[in-house]
């Protein structure tokens, strides 16, 4: 059973899918159930991961592996370390938390939870992965079920009632169209945008296969034997670097993330800000720094600059915000940020900050998103300056909100604080300056988030939403108090994690120090 | 050179196939005759019949390696032949299957339909294994023959009348050009085969290269290339559907066949001379195909375009000139014929509802049929490269085929167009999937058409998923190019 562990977690949610094709949309109860049975799963089975991962051994563990391909060098090579852990346990809890969420669509739920389950399950696929074949294969898979997920069940965001012009209003046919506020337009976007990224991460990967000399796609061969020659080290890293950042989102190619979070639906928006952004960050660790040791010590101060760039950015933007899923989608790009900043930091406190940050901030966003989608069902409307008061009427909801709003910005008790500062800790000596902005930067955080809270939840309180009502006993408590008690219990005890976490990052750092000397303390940039 | 012919029980064996498709066809033939009021429908499932056993012969023949040459090496059979005559059957097949509710539009000579898709079919199958000029324009005209007439099937409808003409126009005109190739070629080294071709080592002459443009000029319009494409969307739209369906694939696989022996076995030695001219048609089919495809109104001739940027990508794996690049052709080809004869049956079924093939009336397919509109999804994602569906392992193939050769910027082109033509394939997911529809009507599936897109659905899958058989199945059929690097 548990040498199969990762196949479980991994297959669960696409038993899920092949089962709900025989359930027809009228047993509303069953498709639901089947749903969230399909995410339970994994669910539990991360946990149980998560435990029973031996990080005094370290390396890859759990792994399975399975010929796919002799003729083109391919199998399906699963296996876990400390780095994707943590993101497996993000994926699976938002997947679960995800199906409640969604509890409340009645346009073809169905189909809505196949999507569902193919996006959370492609995910874990990406983490689980060790060959770079099925690493890309579950990355691009992860993509395209968010076209169908924004453009169908997702809303128009806003400004889009209010324009005039109705062909423009609609058009999907222009990418750098930033006037158009259609839900098609946002899904094709992020749908265009990543794939490209994915184009140009395949590419390097193709460049790795053909010079390896190794005819395998196997990542745990080519780092050990692969013969890529030198000189196109700095390039394939670069070439990984953008391809998967551009969904992590690092500024400058961010513009499709905010719209897209803003046009998806409450669990989907969860899913692309908590675990499918990441997939940027991992896979970057997973090919880039494994392969190419040498190249990271050199391009990373790049991804230095630019994270200062996606923070102050996307907080400031943030802040001038009226939608509030815009403000949950500009502060998820600025939080990217601080990711970014730990991995360039290039030390193990830093890098492990990084990946617990990576987790912490599933949770935060989550349970915000959940939140903003929840007060837009009883309101259908995302506008601040038009909401005000709700806390009178949904005092839960506002409960949740707050710790979530305090798992943000970092407060102790919550993971995100534990990550937050190792990331500052371990980049400081490397990235004064960067750090210094970082640490302003949750200033900002503060500020807007307040400001939102403000808005929303305190104030005078609109007669028009005066029928709102606070979150229904289980179903909607349940994956909100799921999210807000992990982000608490491993605030209070993250020991395990740590551990865990280490056990991933220290070899990796070790490789990467060991390629020559560390860029130089207080260097500015 | 006295006459002599002699045959051995081995070689007819070689030559079986052929005679019982001969067989068949001349059966379907005389039973229409003799027995008018025999329904068509039978005659349909009896050719499929036939087919289906046929299929069962090279599929034996195949597993058993069987291989020789006929009539002084002007016929060979080897296991690449056989792969691609089964093939062929396979397509054949499902376009017998796909074509027989919508004949019952058809007015008259439903029963010689049938004759002439299985007389298209035993062009094809003969055209595969030629190995040698004459043959090869007899067998690429055999097949054309039969098709001249199926596009032209619906006589009461002009646009099928036009594209009728147009393809006999532009087909002979093709023909003109591989016969004035092929005397260029005789005339320049006196002989026809493709082996002796392969044993002249030195440079060709300028007529010996005049002469293989020419022939690859026919053989770019038989497979659509641009810029001999110009014909495909007029065609393509005209065309009864299902046979645009079977011109979309059969040919196409059987044109590629030729080109292997021509480009991969008879000058693989020079490849440094033809390398940069398949690689400037593969960019520009690609780019073309898939930014003129953006525009279009009708979904037949949205595939039309999407099949010229698919034919760009196969022709990434000639490209790359190599064992591997053949193996990748002969994936692609069989991830290609899944998604898009699913997609054509897609668009029969509708048309047989709606009479229509405009993409306006795709809207909210969705709402209307779950299944369809799951159908064409999975089918156009194929096309566009998604995993984990057959046509992202068929372009990762090629790509990783070309990549080893070093054609880093063709690669780079076809990633970039991967891009390209998931926006327009989107845009129909949108239509299907977003937008609401015009009428509610459910729309039926009847049992032959579920075969179709059980068989495509199902192929479409396991080529994805796991289509370790079928790679190994492609690098069985072309051993041949086993001593290519």
């Amino acid at each position: 059973m548990t040498e199969h562990i990762l196949s479980i977690i991994l297959f669960a949610p696409f038993v899920g899918v092949a089962v709900l094709f025989f359930i027809p949309n009228e047993k509303l109860l069953l498709v639901r159930t089947t749903a969230a049975i399909a995410g339970l799963i994994p669910t539990l089975a991360s946990f149980y991961l998560l435990y029973a991962y031996d990080s005094a051994a370290g390396g890859y563990q759990f792994t399975e592996q399975y010929v796919w391909s002799t003729d083109l060098g391919i199998s399906f090579f699963l296996g876990v370390d400390g780095i994707s852990i943590p993101l497996v346990l993000a994926s699976s809890i938002l997947l679960f938390t995800g199906v409640f969420i969604s509890w409340h669509i009645v346009d073809r739920p169905k189909e809505f939870y196949i999507f569902l389950l193919i996006l959370a399950a492609a995910t874990i696929g990406v983490y689980v992965s060790l060959d770079l074949f099925f690493l890309y294969f579950f990355y691009e898979m992860s993509v395209l079920p968010m076209y169908v997920l924004l453009g169908v069940w997702g809303s128009h965001t806003q400004g889009y009632l209010e324009m005039a012009d109705r062909q423009k209003r609609d058009s999907v046919g222009f990418i750098f169209n930033f006037t158009s506020n259609s839900k098609e337009y946002a899904a094709m976007k992020l749908t265009l945008f990543l794939s490209a990224g994915a184009v140009v991460a395949l590419v390097a990967i193709l460049i790795i296969y053909a010079t390896s000399g190794l005819n395998t796609f196997n990542l745990v061969e080519l780092q050990a034997h692969g013969q890529v020659p030198d000189y196109l080290h700095g390039l394939l890293f670069l070439l990984i670097f953008f391809g998967f950042a551009s969904i992590a989102p690092i500024w400058p190619l961010h513009s499709w993330s905010p719209v897209g979070h803003a046009a998806a639906p409450a669990a989907v928006s969860m899913l692309h800000a908590g675990v499918l952004m990441k997939l940027g960050h991992f896979s970057i660790i997973r090919v880039g720094y494994t392969l190419f040791p040498e190249a990271t010590r050199e391009w990373m101060p790049l991804a230095a600059v630019l994270c200062v760039f996606s923070i102050v950015y996307g907080g400031l933007v943030a802040y001038f915000q009226k939608d509030t899923k815009y403000v949950i989608g500009y502060s998820s790009s600025s939080h990217m940020g601080y990711v970014f900043l730990g991995m360039a930091a290039l030390n193990v406190m830093s890098m492990t900050g990084a990946v617990l940050y990576m987790f912490a901030h599933a949770l935060a966003t989550g349970m915000l998103f959940a939140v903003a989608g929840f007060v837009y069902d009883q309101t259908h409307t995302r506008d601040i300056p038009s909401l005000g008061g709700l806390s009178s009427r949904m005092p839960f909801i506002t409960g949740i909100f707050t710790v979530a709003v305090a798992a943000s910005f970092g407060l102790p008790l919550t993971v995100n604080f534990i990550g937050e500062l190792m990331i500052l800790v371990g980049s400081w000596e490397i990235y004064p300056v960067q750090t210094i902005i970082a640490v302003l930067g949750i200033g900002l955080t503060l500020a807007y988030l307040f400001r939102m809270m403000r808005g929303v939840f305190y104030g005078p309180m609109n007669p028009h939403y005066a029928h709102v009502h606070d979150a229904s006993p289980f179903v909607d408590r349940l994956p909100l108090l799921v999210m807000a008690a992990t982000s608490i219990y491993f605030g209070l005890f993250p020991s395990q994690f740590i551990h865990v976490i280490q056990a991933g990052v220290t070899p990796l750092i070790a490789a990467i120090q060991g390629a020559g000397p560390v860029p130089p303390a207080g260097e500015p940039f | 050179m006295p006459f002599t012919f002699t045959m051995t029980p081995a070689d007819v064996a070689l030559l079986m196939p052929e005679i019982l498709m001969t067989g068949l066809l001349s059966v379907i033939l005389i039973l229409d005759f003799l027995f008018p009021r025999i329904g068509k429908t039978a005659l349909a499932y009896l050719s499929i019949a036939g087919m289906g056993g046929i299929f069962l012969l090279l599929a034996d023949y195949f597993v058993e390696g069987r291989h020789g040459t006929l009539f002084r090496e002007m016929y060979i059979v080897d296991p690449m032949a056989i792969f691609f005559k089964a093939f062929i059957l396979g397509t054949t097949i499902l376009v017998f299957l796909s074509s027989i509710d919508y004949l019952k539009k058809v007015p008259a000579f439903r029963g010689e339909y049938y004759f002439l898709g299985l007389l298209g079919a035993l062009g094809m199958m003969l055209m595969v294994s030629v190995n040698d000029l004459l043959s090869l324009f007899i067998t690429v005209e055999l097949s054309t023959l039969a098709f001249y007439i199926l596009v032209a099937y619906l006589r009461d409808d002009a646009q099928s009348n036009e594209a009728g003409l147009k393809f006999f126009i532009l087909g002979v005109f093709a023909a003109g050009l591989l016969a004035f190739g092929i005397s260029l070629i005789y005339g320049e080294t006196g002989s026809i085969l493709f082996t002796d071709f392969a044993k002249m080592q030195a440079h060709p002459t300028p007529g010996m290269i005049i002469g293989f443009l020419l022939i690859f000029i026919a053989l770019g319009f038989k497979i659509g290339a641009v810029p001999f494409h110009a014909w495909v969307p007029d065609i393509y739209q005209g065309a009864p559907t299902p046979v645009t369906a079977f011109l979309s694939i059969a040919p196409k696989a059987a044109t590629f066949a030729i080109l292997l022996r021509i480009f991969m076995a008879t000058l693989g030695d020079i490849k440094e001379d033809w390398v940069w001219l398949i690689v400037a048609i593969s960019a520009i089919s690609m780019t073309y195909g898939n930014i003129v495809a953006i525009a279009q109104k009708n979904i037949k001739r949205l595939l039309a375009y999407s099949g010229i940027a698919q034919i760009g990508n196969i022709l990434i794996g000639l490209a790359a000139a190599s064992k591997m690049g053949s193996d990748s052709i002969v994936f692609y080809l069989l991830t290609y014929l899944f998604a898009n004869l699913g997609a054509f049956a897609v668009v029969i079924i509708f048309s047989n509802l709606t009479n229509s093939d405009n993409l306006e009336d795709y809207d909210g397919l969705s709402r209307r049929s779950p299944l369809l509109a799951f159908a064409l999804l999975i089918f156009f994602l194929s096309l566009a490269g998604v995993p984990p569906l057959a046509g992202f392992i068929g372009k990762l193939y090629v790509f990783a085929a070309a990549m080893k050769e070093g054609l880093v910027a063709l690669v780079v082109i076809g990633g970039i167009n991967i891009v390209i033509s998931m926006y327009y394939y989107l845009l129909v997911i949108k239509r299907v999937y977003i937008n609401m529809p015009k009428e509610n009507t459910p729309i039926p599936v009847s049992f032959p058409m579920q075969l179709v897109l059980i068989t495509t659905v199902g192929g479409v899958l396991l080529l994805g998923i796991y289509p370790k058989a079928f790679i190994e199945i492609s690098v069985a059929a072309t051993e041949l190019f086993a001593r290519m690097p």
